[in-house]
């Protein structure tokens, strides 16, 4: 019963809802933030690690492969510190840029596999089909190939996207109050002294996030799927 | 209408294509046959250049589509550094030609008026390949329908974006082009509901819906099941007896016999024979070609 108790009076406490909210500003704003510039920085990164080999595309090929590889091969924690102590070790430059940016860069490389993935995923007969009726390229692309990929993709980004919302819980390394930040102020000695109830409210919050964000996807995912179907 | 000129193709170092020039004419109909991996559909893939040949050049009505092919222009060879080398060294300027052919000596590299002469030809003949390729409609084995839209956009896209029609006319050339096939129904459904059948019919009028002088069709029939078989082919021979130009790759020896003016034996990358289906099936002369003919007939 004490536990109830206990979440009640985190639920009716003005400074512990207070501290919550604060957290899950901070979380939501990283989250949506490099939410977009992993969405944006990926598919040019995408586009450019697809285009056809040519003098003029080596280089940014080669650039935008060793920036995947390198984002996908450490760890989340080390360039979140390498932005905050190495890259941006300003002082009293806003940490939730900081975040934002280390986050945004993470997202961006696991977004290009998925969209490169997924216009690969696409049969080559779609492109020669488009070609062979004189279309050029960027329209066989735009028109027939990333409709297509797009439909492919959606699971995979939605994944990453979820990830990404769990994974900035690793900015209380770097100092910051975030939702998981949160729940260990409240449940500090000199607050509520117990771990159990702020963790479990915040992970409900988490969980509650997720949640809304399949549904999303799910229902984009229904909607694409319907042109197919009929 | 198409010349394809001593056209190579390399696939690394697998060479596809050896040497095969032909003339397709206006209005004829030519089958292209022989076993598999003989270089068929790569030879039609080449005509509009949705594989490039390494070497040689394809033209269509007098344009140049690929890049020009150096060894084809003896003007050009003569305006080159190994031209400048060999000359005098040999009886004649026509020595000093073949010789460079035979045995492919021209480099990256041959100076500036070589160069120029090159680009010469280019510019003298070359025509954007989009545009040849709206001449050119081309039929797959796998119907390469567009999946994320209806039959009606599938037939309406290309005039459309190309700015050759307005979005009204091309829908209702589109609407005349199904109703002749007998599909006007499916026009608003989309690709995954058709059967094979319907499915490669309505790519073919897809091709139609730009007008094409000359149709390529790289083994229509080969991915349906067999009762669908006849209603693609019974297209494709009203279209014939229209007058269109094609280029028919197919295994549907019959089909050729009846449909075809010339047929193309390939095989190991090149046209080892052609004659007319009358001569070629009844009386055939080279060897590979009575091999081949005596397994599929
Ligand atoms: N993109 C490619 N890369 C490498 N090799 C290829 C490619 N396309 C074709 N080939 C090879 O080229 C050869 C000729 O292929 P092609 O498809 O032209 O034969 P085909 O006569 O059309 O045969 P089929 O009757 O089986 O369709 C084959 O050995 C094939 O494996
Ligand atoms: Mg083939």
């Amino acid at each position: 019963m004490d536990f109830f108790h206990k979440i009640i009076e985190l639920f009716s406490t003005p400074k512990y809802m207070e501290s919550i909210w604060e957290g899950l500003k901070t979380t939501l704003i990283i989250s949506v933030l490099a939410a977009l510039i992993g969405l944006l920085l990926g598919t040019l990164l995408a586009i450019v690690a697809i285009a056809k080999d040519s003098k003029w595309t080596k280089l940014p090929k080669l650039i935008c492969k060793i920036y995947i590889t390198v984002i996908r091969g450490t760890p989340m924690a080390l360039q979140l510190f390498i932005m905050a102590y190495v890259i941006f070790a300003i002082r009293g430059f806003p940490q939730i840029v900081t975040a934002t940016i280390a986050f945004g860069l993470n997202s961006s490389a696991y977004v290009a596999e998925n969209i490169r993935a997924g216009i690969l995923s696409v049969d080559i007969g779609q492109t020669e089909a488009g070609r062979a009726l004189g279309l050029p390229g960027r329209t066989t692309m735009l028109k027939i190939v990333i409709p297509q990929a797009i439909k492919n993709v959606i699971p995979a980004i939605g994944n990453e996207l979820i990830a990404l919302i769990k994974e900035t819980s690793i900015v209380s390394m770097i100092g910051m109050y975030d939702l998981t930040m949160a729940a260990k102020i409240i449940g500090s000695g000199n607050n509520m002294a117990s771990y159990i109830v702020p963790m479990t409210v915040v992970a409900l919050f988490y969980l509650g996030i997720v949640y809304l964000l399949t549904f999303g996807i799910k229902l984009i995912e229904k909607r694409l799927r319907a042109s197919d179907k009929r | 209408m198409i010349s394809v000129k001593n056209i190579y193709k390399d696939f690394g170092t697998l060479r596809v294509l050896n040497a095969v020039s032909c003339e397709i004419k206006d209005g004829e109909k030519v089958v292209i046959i022989g076993p598999s991996g003989s270089g068929k559909s790569t030879m039609l893939r080449c005509m509009n250049l949705l594989e490039s040949p390494t070497y040689g050049e394809i033209w269509l009505d007098g344009k140049l589509l690929t890049p020009a092919d150096p060894y084809l222009h003896p003007a050009v060879m003569q305006t080159s550094k190994t031209y400048a080398k060999l000359y005098g060294k040999m009886p004649d300027e026509a020595e000093v030609i073949r010789a460079i052919k035979e045995k492919d000596l021209l480099k990256k590299h041959e100076g500036r008026a070589y160069q120029a002469a090159l680009k010469e030809v280019e510019k003298q003949n070359q025509i954007d390949i989009n545009l040849a390729r709206q001449q050119m409609g081309m039929v797959f084995q796998h119907f390469n329908l567009f999946n994320n839209m209806t039959v009606l956009q599938n037939l309406t896209l290309a005039p459309v974006q190309l700015k050759l029609k307005s979005k009204e006319e091309a829908e209702q050339h589109a609407m005349q082009l199904l109703t002749r096939i007998g599909l006007q129904d499916k026009a608003n459904v989309y690709p995954s509901t058709l059967s094979g059948g319907q499915k490669q019919r309505i790519a073919i009028v897809r091709a139609l819906a730009m007008n094409p002088k000359v149709m390529l069709f790289d083994e229509p029939t080969s991915a349906l099941d067999p009762e669908m078989v006849g209603e693609v082919l019974d297209l494709i021979r009203e279209l014939a007896d229209e007058g269109m130009t094609m280029v028919i790759v197919t295994h549907e020896m019959g089909f050729a016999r009846e449909v075809a003016d010339r047929i193309l034996f390939m095989d190991g990358g090149q046209i080892v024979e052609e004659a007319p289906p009358a001569e070629l099936f009844t009386s055939p002369q080279n060897p590979r070609t009575k091999e081949f003919l005596s397994k599929v007939l």
